[in-house]
């Protein structure tokens, strides 16, 4: 169980980078994935990992079109939110939850606070009462 | 192709100018960050008009250790801001 | 077809690029900026990046790498650069 994730991840990258899938170079990535140094944070639910994975898939198209929407009609006003964060989220989680909001166009994270709030920065089209 | 890159030259001038002209810090930062993204994508783009995959790793590597220097140099901006 | 396809994600990136870069000239908070370069930036790159990946599938995984770290990259010093410029680095 214990970041059996973060080793995934690694691997991904090295086979990225390497693009070689011989004999040799795998069990040289798996090695390097083994020893590099992990942080013993508890480890996430797999469950809540895959669901953040589907909303990065959906917030790409969904950026592209807040794009557009942008494009289309101006966004003069500005205005700040409070976020709740959702419960039980390790520090990766949230990670990715800060990288999911600023990613689109529209949003960006101005701060993560310890009490479990984001400050979300908008533009938006007309002030807001 | 050759006129896809002069159009990217061009919008690169944008952030350029922007960086000499504004003295207000944070508007100087997002300029250099936009520089950076763009000159990297730009090496990318060379690399596919000249056929030459070396140029091409050159500007990968660079996006991927990417703006690590230009965060840093923003939390220490911030540091110095507060003393 | 793939050429025609490759042409029209150039000109898409070079569209929001352009679009994108513009207001860093204009008397804007930064955080404002910040939003349209993240449209210039990330999506404008990203289509760019889409639309080489599309001429040399050959050398698919380092420009998935690219796309992976450019997105990435990008947000996260989008975050820093909010988060640095509105607190504690004076007013916007």
């Amino acid at each position: 169980m214990i970041g059996y994730l973060d080793i995934c991840l690694r691997l991904i990258i090295w086979f990225l980078l390497t693009a070689d899938f011989s004999v040799p170079n795998i069990i040289i990535g798996v090695c390097v994935a083994l020893i590099l140094p992990r942080t013993s944070t508890t480890a996430a639910v797999l469950k809540d990992w895959l669901h953040v994975f589907w909303e990065i898939i959906v917030a790409i198209p969904k950026a592209y079109a807040e794009a557009l929407e942008m494009f289309v009609r101006p966004h003069k006003h500005e205005d700040v939110t409070l976020e709740r964060v959702k419960a039980n989220r390790t520090p990766g989680l949230i990670f990715l939850d800060i990288f999911l909001i600023t990613f689109t166009p529209k949003t960006i994270v101005l701060r993560y606070r310890d009490d479990g709030w984001y400050e979300v920065h908008w533009v938006r089209r007309r002030r807001r009462k | 192709m050759n006129f896809v890159f002069f159009a990217m030259f061009l919008i690169l001038l944008i952030p350029i100018y922007e960086a000499w002209q504004d003295e207000y810090i944070w508007q100087k930062m997002l300029a250099f960050a936009s520089i950076a993204t763009k000159t990297s994508i730009m090496i990318l783009f060379i690399s596919v008009l000249r056929d030459d995959w070396m140029i091409g790793v050159v500007g990968v590597i660079i996006l991927s250790v990417g703006n690590a220097a230009l965060m840093l140099l923003a939390h220490v901006i911030r540091r110095m801001n507060e003393l | 077809m793939i050429n025609a396809l490759s042409y029209s994600l150039f000109s898409i990136g070079i569209v929001f690029w352009l679009w994108g870069t513009l207001p860093l000239i204009g008397h804007r908070s930064v955080l404002y900026k910040l939003h349209s370069l993240s449209v210039a930036d990330t999506l404008g790159s990203m289509s760019i990046v889409v639309g080489l990946l599309l001429r040399i599938p050959r050398e698919w995984p380092l420009l998935i790498l690219a796309l992976i770290s450019l997105a990435i990259w990008n947000t996260v010093l989008g975050y820093v650069l909010a988060y640095c410029s509105s607190h504690g680095g004076g007013d916007v």
